[in-house]
């Protein structure tokens, strides 16, 4: 299944490296990236990653994800 | 506001957090923190290690005899990268520790300095957390901030690194505490599953608890033995859940897992209800998992909502802290008696008893054996040493055959079975608990890995008692060459320095002992000795641990030979 994961974390360095390291152990590969600061005030950055997993694992990945200290929200939901 | 040096800094902020104890290494990129450690002599012991892998682990041995997070503190370049392994271990664990590694200037990060490694980037997937601190005025509410992440929801390792520059320049230290607070998960349906729990468990006709490391953690073993006696339950353990509850229990039938016991092993797939908690069902417990317990409806609970699901697909999935679950739980829980479901645990324990058991405690002829050495400490001890196990076979017998009565009794690096982590684990067990008697159980082959920590037991005078259990191979792996690989022993044999000679050298009082008739002399020596002791105990160099579940096996197809 194609999964677009959507989450928000402190914008610290690191974090994106963190995140990639949970898709990394599992072999997953990035279909595509983006992350921006969405809130000046508060430092949070929104992150939008694709990827392509199969639905029984989505739901565990996310959250591990979710564990990561600097993340404040994380979702996921299946593209067609 | 009077300004202070980085490292002063970080000296005030560890006091802050109680840091009474740093286990350490010092070098080039962390000197600016040893001079000002020099200051602080007499308010923090700093423990000098040989390796800094004996830094981490001895960390992790105070963290789990003292209840708070264990610190060690090294240089940049190799002096961080030799603490991988032990931070690894912590994760694997939830055991908190707190790593400070010196790191090359700012200005220097990035260009292959001398003894520059890229310290975050080697350990952020087996660290909770970590920072690099550039800035000396972040480092008050860095150290708050790692301390806090390090203790609180599943505990686990954190490191920070500082530059050098950083722990030179000045700064105001701000010392208003900055309150940390980090998101929390907060289950809308936790009422709801709290009552269906208790429902659940009340009709159940074989209910059976499983608990983990979450209990010593949470210090939750009072509640676990007030839950099981209400409800009547048999409960079991795994490898580090062992000795938060009492040995010699009524409603404890043993340990679970690839070297547990037959019968808690056995029955978890005629049990109707399961009950975890603080425990992550580990493959070394579940055996094959699409075979384990498909009969039981199952109930987990852990502090850790990634755990939930992760492995086995409970009915009932309940995030929360095992003590204050259990205090919830239990009076909702009916008060019953589920004797003839228990007789089934005792008529397979006895079972265990006479295939295996007795033969490996008693022996009348032959070789020492694993087991009477540690059935004698017992004992001796009556129970109530903290046994450090290396990793092997002298750990999976030493877990077998103790007879725990108090809590925090053994310490042993269970998810990442870490050989070598038992002898400096053993230091900082003792430093965390002088008044206990800490006995290091280790195997020929882990003794070899961090044996260099015999200098720091030295140095500090410290009363720990070390048996080595000497089969001359690396036994666990001998043995599986030996039942899965056709006895092509491979590299498992090993020819052994004369570890009396080694003991000498460092001025531990030592002994040999070849024969059964001197081994519980020499055991009392080792236990009246005032300082340190060493045993080194010829055992049979051919045992193998039973009951297993092979691997890939069901946990009911546990084999007694
Ligand atoms: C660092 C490390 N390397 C390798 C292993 C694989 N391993 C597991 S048990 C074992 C043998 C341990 O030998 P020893 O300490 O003599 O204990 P015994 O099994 O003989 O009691 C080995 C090599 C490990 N667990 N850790």
């Amino acid at each position: 299944m194609r999964y677009v994961l959507t989450i928000k974390s402190e914008n610290a360095p690191g974090t994106l490296y963190r995140i990639a390291g949970l898709l990394l152990r599992k072999k997953i590969n990035i279909e595509s990236l983006h992350v921006k600061e969405i809130d000046r005030k508060k430092h949070i950055s929104l992150f939008t990653i694709e990827i392509f997993l199969s639905t029984h694992l989505m739901a565990k990945l996310i959250k591990q994800i979710d564990r990561v200290v600097e993340v404040t929200h994380a979702e996921y939901r299946r593209m067609q | 506001m009077e300004k202070i040096s980085g490292a002063q800094a970080l000296m005030k902020s560890l006091l802050r957090e109680g840091v009474d104890t740093i286990f350490g290494y010092p070098g080039g990129a962390i000197m600016p923190v040893y001079d000002a450690l020099y200051d602080y002599k007499d308010s923090i012991r700093h423990v000098l290690v040989r390796h800094e892998q004996g830094a981490a682990h001895a960390a992790e041995g105070y963290s789990r005899l003292s209840g708070k997070p264990g610190v060690c503190m090294v240089t940049s370049g190799p002096g961080a990268t030799n603490l991988v392994t032990g931070i690894a271990d912590a994760m694997s664990d939830s055991i908190p520790i707190v790593c400070i590694t010196g790191q090359v200037t700012a200005a220097a990060l990035g260009t292959d300095a001398f003894q520059e490694a890229p310290v975050i980037g080697i350990v952020t997937p087996v660290t909770k957390w970590c920072y690099q601190i550039t800035n000396a005025a972040e480092i008050p509410h860095i150290v708050a901030k790692a301390f806090h992440i390090a203790s609180s929801g599943r505990k686990g390792p954190v490191l920070i690194d500082i530059t050098k520059d950083a722990q030179f320049e000045l700064c105001e230290y701000d010392d208003s505490i900055q309150t940390i607070t980090l998101k929390s998960r907060h289950d809308p349906h936790f009422a709801k599953k709290l009552d269906r729990a208790a429902a659940l468990l009340n009709s159940a006709k074989r209910p059976y608890v499983l608990f983990g490391h979450g209990i010593s953690l949470s210090k939750a073993e009072n509640e676990l033995v007030q839950f099981v006696e209400q409800g009547g339950f048999p409960a079991a353990s795994t490898l580090l859940g062992l000795s938060s509850m009492p040995k010699s229990h009524p409603l404890y039938m043993g340990m679970l897992g690839m070297h547990g016991n037959y019968a808690p092993n056995k029955l978890t797939n005629k049990a109707d209800v399961i009950f975890a908690i603080g425990m992550r069902f580990d493959d070394r417990v579940t055996g094959d998992i699409k075979k384990y317990a498909p009969q039981a409806k199952i109930i987990h609970v852990d502090i850790d909502h990634a755990e939930l699901d992760k492995v086995i697909t409970a009915d009932i999935a309940i995030h929360a802290d095992a003590k204050e679950f259990l205090a919830q739980i239990t009076p909702l829980i009916k008060s019953r008696k589920h004797d003839e479901w228990i007789g089934q645990f005792k008529k397979l324990d006895t079972e265990e008893r006479e295939v295996v058991v007795d033969a490996e405690l008693y022996p009348k002829s032959g070789e020492i054996s694993m087991a009477e050495v540690v059935r004698i400490v017992s004992e001796k001890t009556k129970g109530k040493a903290v046994i450090v196990a290396d990793v092997g076979q002298h750990q999976m017998v030493s877990a077998r055959y103790y007879g725990f009565e108090n809590s925090d009794s053994f310490i042993t690096s269970g998810g990442l079975g870490t050989m070598g982590f038992a002898l400096p684990a053993s230091i900082g067990a003792k430093i965390a608990g002088p008044k206990r008697e800490v006995i290091a159980i280790i195997g020929d082959g882990s003794f070899q890995m961090n044996i260099q920590e015999l200098g720091t037991i030295m140095q500090e005078k410290l009363s720990v008692k070390i048996i080595i259990l000497n089969n001359r191979h690396l036994g666990m792996v001998r043995q599986w060459q030996e039942l899965f690989f056709e006895e092509r022993y491979s590299f498992v044999h090993m020819e052994n320095p004369n570890f009396n000679k080694i003991a000498d050298g460092y001025s531990i009082p030592n002994e040999l002992v070849e024969e059964r008739k001197d081994l519980a002399p020499a055991l009392d020596r080792m236990l009246k000795a005032e300082g340190s002791y060493l045993l080194d105990i010829m055992v049979k160099r051919d045992e193998n641990v039973f009951p297993m579940i092979p691997s890939g096996a069901a946990v009911d197809e546990v084999r007694l030979k």
